[in-house]
């Protein structure tokens, strides 16, 4: 038997390599006594060992794996017997969530030591998530993507109830850890009726017998098609946090640490879409229309819950996780587009938007971490401690303001660009009445992103929420990319646009 | 270059303030006038170098910007944008140095948000591409959003979201238009472009056309505004601070007539041949609506705000007459009430940083401590009303003209509206300047030397206008020619039906 190409892999081995050095160094740091929980009431012996050397060796990995993807552009290879590939598509994926996670883990240093409980198995867990998402993305083998997104899933539920002596964080875990197992099983579910009426696991080969009949000559015919491939979706839009199977998103992302609300609002939601979108148009050729369609039906509920919920938040945290529900509704948009006209031309717009989307959703959730370091025991992330932050804290202020103005699609930023390509994709498909759908629940939007705003530059703070020092270090770093990006994204968006459409040009052909 | 230039170089101003000067306001303030008076001479050197023979675009530049989606940078004007470019760019002038003591908290803030303002508006006069004018459209919003809201007056923060959400709301709608148009140009053989004079080529008709007519006339009905959508206009007015205003009412409103003028007529004369009538019986409605809201109101900024309503009304029922009269007047009658009511609006301003009420029953007998300002009022309050030999008179004159030309019935009732506008106007004036003087303000200062430059310029306009339009129809001549070429074809066959039932209606009245 040949050996497998391992060249498509390589991103995931290095950072494969990179999470075990993290958890094999971590014990030799540890001077003192061991890391202990703030609440717990081992306050006195807080976690001892300076992490820089962990944080370097992730970043190093994250990089390392975000420069080889780069070297790979232009591969067209498959690997393992074809469950996995290496072309643009992969390497697309892989760059963002590389992006991401390295986004994310700059923004935890200072958030985990305010909370003290800084330990290096977190960067571990998220570089496991990491090559979880990548292999969700470069996966073309039901299997293999299923595993792949256990990784991810099982990375996440440990991250989720990282804080694991707060109750809101077990919590948070729970929740996520429960509704997720459901979603898994019957996505599960629903794959094992795509093998049963195809035979196959590969996409392709399913996509091959699915694509004439459009599943009428399968056992189970049309029905048990449709039954399948709603299955594999429904599970699917759990990961993404679509309506109504969202429910989970605002507890989790409100009890888990800021930092990993925010990897968990672009990374797995990224992954999902990749899953769905690489999956469904390979594998289900023949009922393009009919999953368009349920798509899109989840789309327009999406938007709606999303936004509408967002609206009567008062907690910002709360309000930016319900706001990112809305956004996975028009990302659905998109996907549903896609599906519906059959044709590459509403997905790249969805590429755009996730690249998009990872750095102004990261950058908001990035401000509110710094804020909640820099007052731990005041802050909750309720609107009125963030009265008067634009004198307190103007740089704070003016980053917030311009990740909520991006979320809310103004131009020269990259929530822009995304909406432009994205609802410019649905209008394509002829489906200009979701995007107006789309537009004028985004325009709802409006309204809750500039209250933070409002709260922000126009009210008086109750009493003195001084912030103790100004945005410095990995948090500054962190704030300065994703900001840099957003308004790179929103003022030239050729270069991503032009590798979104070599990326989607791999799934069409 | 010029046009770039022009229309970037308020705002690398406000970047020379925010960088060197944070914490001199007289150096950052004299900073910010420097930069709006040689935006204000080039503009003016442009004018001269203006050909005013041709409708064509004049300055042109076009630089391919995002090529795989046909948008360029594309820049030009002709006599319309022109008149409109040296409009705006002498009231930004007249902002600054009219707020340059009245603004105290936050002052470079403030002056920054107004350069930015100014480089959003001249953006929009001068792009000729799509995606570039809805960039500049758009982000224009934020500057006025925070002027309002962080320097307006008691109910700024309800002022300010209501103004942003009703602009958000048209201007979404008109970006999913904007994707429809495009596509279906793409589609229907031509090139993927998103250039304004391509387009318009096009000749957009039949499903398509009428509803993006619907969708960009709603957009830009909500910026005249016009009757029934202009309920955030006396909100907005009313609360922003003074140079707020004086923009608001001079220019942005502006952009909503020059809107429809490019795109409405622009790219579907067809349709809006068939809204005439429509669109004349909503401007009725808003010329006597605004004038009999006007005459009731206790709050001399309410009157004046109210009063817009009334006044654009009168220029969108020019526009829409389709002649040459009504057009030129039309335009011109934008620029007068730029200059009037921007006039005016300082007035009221400098009054209020007296008085700090602007309740016209707190006034009386004003022309005895202030003479000066009382003499300048008067002639903005004659100008206003219409008085022959100021330039409200010419634009009225002539838009009544192309009123008639097309029905008889819509020019009687725009003459109510003219009578009641000498009513309010010089209801106001004799309230707050004759009858019994309070005693609170005989001790007040005259206007001083600072504001009486403000105003000069404005009275200069008001009587160069009113006693030698030419110079400025001159340039309106062609491009108003060039309205009526794209309009003539369809207004023949229209002509025999609605405006035949219409007279036949108001039996030849």
């Amino acid at each position: 038997m040949q050996a497998p190409d391992l060249i498509p892999i390589i991103p995931e081995l290095i950072l494969l390599a990179t999470a075990c050095i993290i958890l094999l160094v971590e014990p030799f740091l540890k001077t003192g006594v061991a890391a202990a929980d703030g609440a717990g009431g081992a306050a006195d012996s807080p976690a001892k060992g300076d992490k820089t050397p962990i944080i370097a060796i992730a970043l190093a990995g994250l990089i390392g794996s975000l420069v080889v993807s780069l070297a790979l552009v232009g591969h067209d290879r498959e690997s393992f017997a074809g469950t996995l590939v290496l072309n643009d598509w992969a390497v697309f994926f892989k760059v963002l969530f590389a992006l991401g996670a390295g986004l994310t883990i700059l923004m935890s240093s200072g958030y985990l030591e305010a909370h003290r409980r800084h330990l290096g198995e977190y960067y571990a867990l998220i570089i496991f998530a990491v090559i979880g998402m990548d292999l969700m993305a470069a996966a073309r083998d039901f299997i293999l993507f299923y595993v792949a997104l256990e990784l991810m899933a099982i990375s996440s539920y440990l991250l989720a109830a990282f804080f694991r002596y707060r109750e809101r964080s077990n919590e948070s875990a729970l929740k996520y850890f429960l509704t997720g197992s459901f979603a898994s099983a019957i996505m599960l579910y629903g794959i094992s009726l795509v093998y049963a009426e195809t035979g196959a696991t590969s996409y392709a080969a399913a996509g091959r017998v699915l694509a004439q009949v459009g599943g009428a000559g399968v056992p189970g015919g049309t029905a048990g098609v449709l039954l399948a491939v709603f299955l594999v979706g429904i599970g699917l839009a759990f990961k993404v946090s679509a309506a109504p199977f969202h429910m989970w998103t605002p507890d989790v992302y409100q009890g888990a640490p800021t930092p990993v609300a925010a990897f968990f609002s672009v990374g797995p939601k990224a992954a999902a879409i990749s899953v769905i979108m690489a999956a469904f148009i390979v594998a289900f050729p023949g009922v393009v229309k009919q999953w368009g369609m349920f798509f899109i039906i989840l789309a327009i509920i999406t938007m709606l819950a999303g936004n509408l919920y967002a609206l009567v938040q008062s907690n910002v945290k709360r309000m930016l996780a319900y706001s990112s529900i809305a956004h996975a509704g028009y990302l659905l948009t998109g996907v549903g587009a896609m599906g519906w006209s059959g044709n590459a031309y509403p997905g790249r717009g969805l590429l755009v938007y996730l690249a998009a989307y990872t750095f102004m959703n990261l950058g908001a959730f990035g401000v509110l971490a710094y804020l909640k370091t820099q007052m731990p025991e005041k802050f909750d992330y309720s609107l009125k401690h963030l009265a008067g932050l634009g004198r307190r804290s103007p740089w704070a202020a003016v980053l917030l303001s311009l990740f909520l103005l991006s979320l809310t699609g103004i131009p020269g930023t990259a929530g822009f660009i995304g909406k432009f390509y994205v609802f410019g994709g649905v209008v394509w498909a002829d489906l200009w009445w979701l995007a107006v759908i789309g537009v004028v629940l985004s325009a709802v939007s409006a309204y809750y992103y500039l209250r933070v705003i409002v709260h922000m530059f126009f009210k008086e703070p109750e009493e003195d929420y001084a912030v103790r020092e100004p945005i410095a270090g990995g948090m500054a770093a962190a704030l300065a990319v994703s900001a840099i990006a957003t308004l790179a994204i929103g003022i030239v968006p050729s270069w991503l646009w032009d590798a979104a459409v070599s990326a989607v040009g791999t799934l069409f052909r | 270059m010029s046009l770039t230039i022009l229309t970037f170089l308020p705002v690398a101003g406000a970047l020379v303030m925010l960088v060197f000067m944070r914490k001199r306001p007289s150096a950052y303030k004299t900073t910010a006038l420097v930069t709006s008076i040689f935006t204000l001479a080039l503009a003016i050197y442009l004018a001269t170098q203006f050909r005013a023979d041709t409708a064509d675009f004049q300055f042109v530049e076009n630089v391919s910007w995002i090529s795989s989606l046909g948008i360029s940078y594309h820049l030009g004007v002709d006599g319309i944008s022109l008149l409109l470019i040296l409009l705006t760019t002498l009231l930004s002038v007249v902002a600054i140095l009219g707020s340059w003591n009245s603004i105290t908290d936050r002052g470079l803030a403030f002056f920054i948000s107004l350069l930015v303002l100014e480089t959003g508006m001249l953006g929009v006069f001068v792009s000729l591409d799509l995606f570039l004018f809805y960039m500049f459209w758009e982000i224009q919003l934020i500057p006025m959003y925070f002027i309002i809201g962080l320097w307006g007056g008691a109910r700024r923060v309800y002022a300010a979201i209501k103004f942003f959400l009703f602009t958000f709301v048209g201007s979404v709608l008109m970006l999913v238009a904007i994707l429809a148009v495009v596509w279906s140009y793409s589609k229907h053989g031509g090139p993927l472009t998103f250039d304004i004079l391509a387009l318009q080529k096009a000749g957009f008709s039949g499903t398509l056309a009428i509803w993006a007519f619907a969708a960009f006339f709603l957009a830009f009905a909500i910026k005249v505004p016009m009757f029934p959508v202009h309920t955030w206009l006396p909100d907005a007015h009313t609360e922003a601070p003074t140079a707020g205003s004086v923009i608001l009412a001079g220019v942005l409103l502006k952009m909503g007539v020059y809107g429809m003028i490019r795109f409405c007529i622009g790219f579907f004369p067809e349709v809006a041949v068939k809204a005439m009538m429509p669109v004349l019986i909503l401007s009725a409605i808003a010329v006597v609506y605004g004038a009999a809201m006007s005459l009731v109101q206790p709050d001399m900024k309410r009157l004046v705000a109210y009063s817009s309503v009334s006044h654009m009304g009168f220029v969108t029922a020019g526009l829409f007459t389709f002649n040459q009269q009504g057009i030129e007047g039309s335009v011109l009658q934008m620029i007068n009430h730029g200059i009037l009511t921007g006039a005016l609006f300082m007035m009221v301003g400098f009054f209020y940083d007296r008085t700090h009420t602007r309740l016209i029953k707190d006034y009386g007998g004003m022309a005895r401590p202030m003479p000066v300002a009382a003499a300048f009022f008067s002639l903005f309050v004659l100008g206003s009303l219409g008085l022959p030999g100021l330039n409200g008179f010419v634009g009225e004159f002539l838009i009544l003209i192309g009123v008639f030309q097309y029905a008889k019935v819509f020019a009687v009732i725009a003459s109510i509206g003219v009578v009641l506008g000498a009513a309010y106007l010089l209801w106001m004036y004799q309230r707050t300047m004759f009858q019994q003087a309070n005693e609170k303000w005989l001790s007040l200062k005259d206007l001083s030397a600072r504001e009486i430059i403000t105003l000069v310029p404005l009275v200069g306009m008001a009587i160069w206008i009113g006693l030698y339009p030419h110079t400025f129809l001159n340039l309106l001549h062609a491009p108003a020619q060039n309205i009526i070429s794209q309009v003539q074809p369809y207004l023949a066959e229209h002509g025999n039906s609605l405006l035949g039932l219409a007279s036949s209606f108001f039996g030849g009245f």
